[in-house]
This record gives C-alpha cells, structure tokens and sequence, in this order.
C-alpha cells in the first residue's frame, strides 16, 4: 500500500514538469493564436494566458465593414472561432459575432466557403 | 423623435457604367431628402470580389452611404427602390447610432479612467508602478 501510492506520483510529475516545456518559451510572443495547444492531455499543463486581441488593442467597437479584421475570426470554411480559440473576451465576442454576421449578409464574408 | 443613423450598403451589377451608379446614388439622395432624411456622406468602395456568388456574379460594385433619419420612412422608401432598381443585386441597412453611442461612452469611460489612473498607484508602491503606467499614458495622447 504504502509503496503502491508513491510510486505513480513520480510518474505524473515526470509528465507534468514534461508538459510545460512545450507551450511554455511562446509567452512573449502574440503571434499564435489559433490552436494554440495542440495536446490537452490528462494534467493540466501551464499554458500560455492567451488575452483577448480587442481589449490590449482597447477597441470600443468592432466594425462590420472592416472584413480584413473578422476574416481572422473566421476558420477557413466560414465557420466563425470559438473563444476557447482566440482568447476573445465574452464582451468583445459578442461584438464579433454580430459584426461578422453583419459582414456574411452584405458579401464582405462567406457564409460558408465555396469549394 | 430623436434622429437615427443607419449604415447603408448596397451592391450593384459591376458592369454597370459609371453614370448610371451616380444617377442611382443622385436619385436615393432626392428620396432621402424627400421624406426629410440626409444621405451624409456618400463612398463609392468600388469593384470588389463578393465573398460569395450573388445572381451568380462573383464581383460587385459597392455603394456606402451614411443616412440620416428622424423617421423610419426613410430607410422604408431607400429600400424600396433599392429593390426596385434593376442593377443593384444586394443591400444592407444597420441602424448605427447606438452603437456609436456606446463606443463614445466606453471611450469617456476609458480617458476617465486613465486620467484618474496616475494618482492610485504612488502611494502603494512608489517608483515600478509609476513606470509601468506611464507607457499607456503616452500612447493614448
């Protein structure tokens, strides 16, 4: 008993302190937005704090027209991203999602991309 | 009744010539003026590539005008004759006006805060956060 219990936790930690040297180094940059982790594995890995795009920029307001900005939003068949993905804010989600809903009705953005 | 902005694209056949967008453009600004709204400013976008097939054309000439309007009735008849008009293969009204309004709220709110900012961090900790909040200071001005 007392030997069967220690005997896992080194294993979990060899995995846990393995886990973190991966996402880790990418704390500075900004650049890797989508999918960011690829593996989700059983412990919790210290992954990079990914921050909502609008609130470091202090964007006040997301405008439909600008199609080029959206377009980031939006995965390569039209569908739009989730949070869990960007790191968008729930405040600045929620503009998002109209203004590229908007964006979809006036041919600025595909519904669904044409194959 | 307070005055109401609204966002007005609309989407014409790309071969359509020149003068006939402007006449087109000419006669929704008379409308508009008719039942006592403005078009205030008035972009033509030019040919874009629509990012879908629309009456099976893949460009379109897009048309922005910024409305002006007390009344619904406005809007009511520039869409109407967008409707009517035979070149125009798509259109789009957004009322505008409250959200604008938010967006200059939420700047108050942050010019506010950020005047308010520089006076809370001294007394707890006196030379790192001042640095740390002087940047931001500088890029807003």
């Amino acid at each position: 008993m007392a030997d069967g219990t220690p005997a896992p936790a080194p294993q979990q930690h060899s995995h846990h302190s393995s886990g973190p040297g991966g996402p880790r180094p990418s704390g500075p940059g900004g650049a890797g937005r989508p999918g960011g982790p690829a593996k989700r594995g059983k412990r919790s890995f210290v992954r990079k704090k990914k921050v909502c795009r609008f609130c470091v920029d202090k964007v006040d307001h997301i405008d439909y027209k600008k199609a080029d900005v959206l377009a980031s939003f939006i995965q390569e068949r039209g569908k739009i991203l989730p949070r869990r993905m960007t790191g968008t804010c729930a405040r600045h989600q929620r503009w998002l999602t109209v203004a590229i809903k908007r964006a979809q009705n006036i041919a600025l953005l595909p519904f669904a991309a044409e194959l | 009744m307070e005055e109401r902005l609204y966002d007005l694209i609309f989407i014409v056949r790309p071969d359509t010539p020149e003068a006939d967008t402007d006449k087109l453009i000419a006669t929704l600004e008379h409308a508009a003026t008719e039942k006592g709204g403005k078009l205030d400013k008035v972009e033509k976008w030019g040919r874009k590539r629509m990012a879908y097939r629309v009456h099976k054309l893949r460009e379109g000439y897009y048309v922005y005008a910024l409305v002006r309007s007390s009344h619904g009735e406005v809007v009511k008849e520039l869409e109407r004759r967008l409707k009517v008009a035979d070149p125009v293969i798509k259109y789009l009204t957004v009322r505008v006006d409250e959200e604008l309004k938010r967006k200059e709220k939420l700047q108050r709110h942050r010019e506010r805060r950020a005047a308010r900012r520089p006076r809370k961090p001294t007394p707890a900790a006196p030379s790192a956060p001042v640095a740390a909040v002087e940047p931001p200071a500088a890029a807003q001005a």
